[in-house]
């Protein structure tokens, strides 16, 4: 819960304040969990709500693209002959990462935030989240590779990985 | 379900999350596995995607709720006593 706050949020305050109302709320909302459904899924759908309510109607970042419209690429195919494991990945340090996922568009962030962070199905995020499941698999998808293509071109600058043109000269 | 045994590597791609995921049905998780067994570049990509995965998995899941976070809401909700620990 809290860590998916911070990311959401991106400041630890303002993670601490939604918790804490999204725990409130839950309490006080409790006889509408329906018993049997993910308990998890049902707290993070209110902080989710919360967030939204309070937090990223202040921020509105400007939407400058149909985010459903990018298109995925695995970066895969540019380290294939380098560095196929993906070992530059565990040389970039953790600021780098997630200020990676908060420079994410909301939509690919929140959806990345409910799988990779706190684990949920793909049906548990559709219901927290209110898009069909064929909008989650394609936004985690494309939140997924947008997020591996900027951690790569940091691992380029840093020197963690040879990009594919310097191996043929 | 018929109609998998000719997977070809743009589907392989297409479902490669939703597999890494254990979001496929059998079948299609099976057709899958059959078309990485012949087919060594959708290998190196699944190998490539699964260690992103846990890469992500572990830098993300790392950070707790600061313990006056965890008080604060306990006194919310449970009042004075659970305050102290």
């Amino acid at each position: 819960m809290y860590r998916t706050a911070l990311r959401l949020t991106g400041e630890p305050p303002d993670a601490e304040d939604l918790v804490q109302e999204t725990m409130l709320k839950a309490y006080r909302a409790w006889d509408r969990y329906e018993r049997g459904t993910n308990a998890k899924a049902w707290l993070l759908t209110i902080l989710r709500n919360s967030y939204i309510n309070k937090y990223r109607r202040a921020k509105s970042r400007p939407h400058t693209v149909d985010v459903d419209e990018i298109e995925p690429f695995t970066v895969f195919h540019d380290v294939a002959d380098t560095d196929p494991e993906g070992t530059f990945f565990s040389r970039i340090i953790d600021d780098r990462v997630t200020t990676a996922i908060d420079a994410l568009p909301d939509e690919f962030r929140e959806v990345l935030i409910l799988s990779d962070v706190e684990d949920l199905s793909y049906a548990d995020i559709s219901r927290t989240v209110g898009v069909p499941v064929g909008t989650v698999k394609s936004r985690l998808f494309r939140a997924r590779q947008q997020l591996q293509k900027r951690l790569y071109d940091y691992a380029v600058e840093a020197g963690y990985v040879r990009p594919r043109s310097e191996g043929h000269p | 379900m018929s109609g998998h045994e000719h997977m070809d590597c743009q589907e392989a791609l297409d479902r490669l999350y939703e597999f890494l995921d254990g979001e496929l049905t059998p079948d299609a998780a099976t057709a899958i596995r059959e078309h990485l067994e012949a087919c060594a570049g959708c290998v190196g990509l699944y190998d490539f995607e699964r260690a992103y995965l846990r890469f992500l998995e572990a830098r993300t899941r790392t950070v707790g709720a600061p313990a006056h976070v965890r008080r604060r809401i306990l006194h919310d909700l449970f009042g004075e006593e659970a305050q102290t620990e």
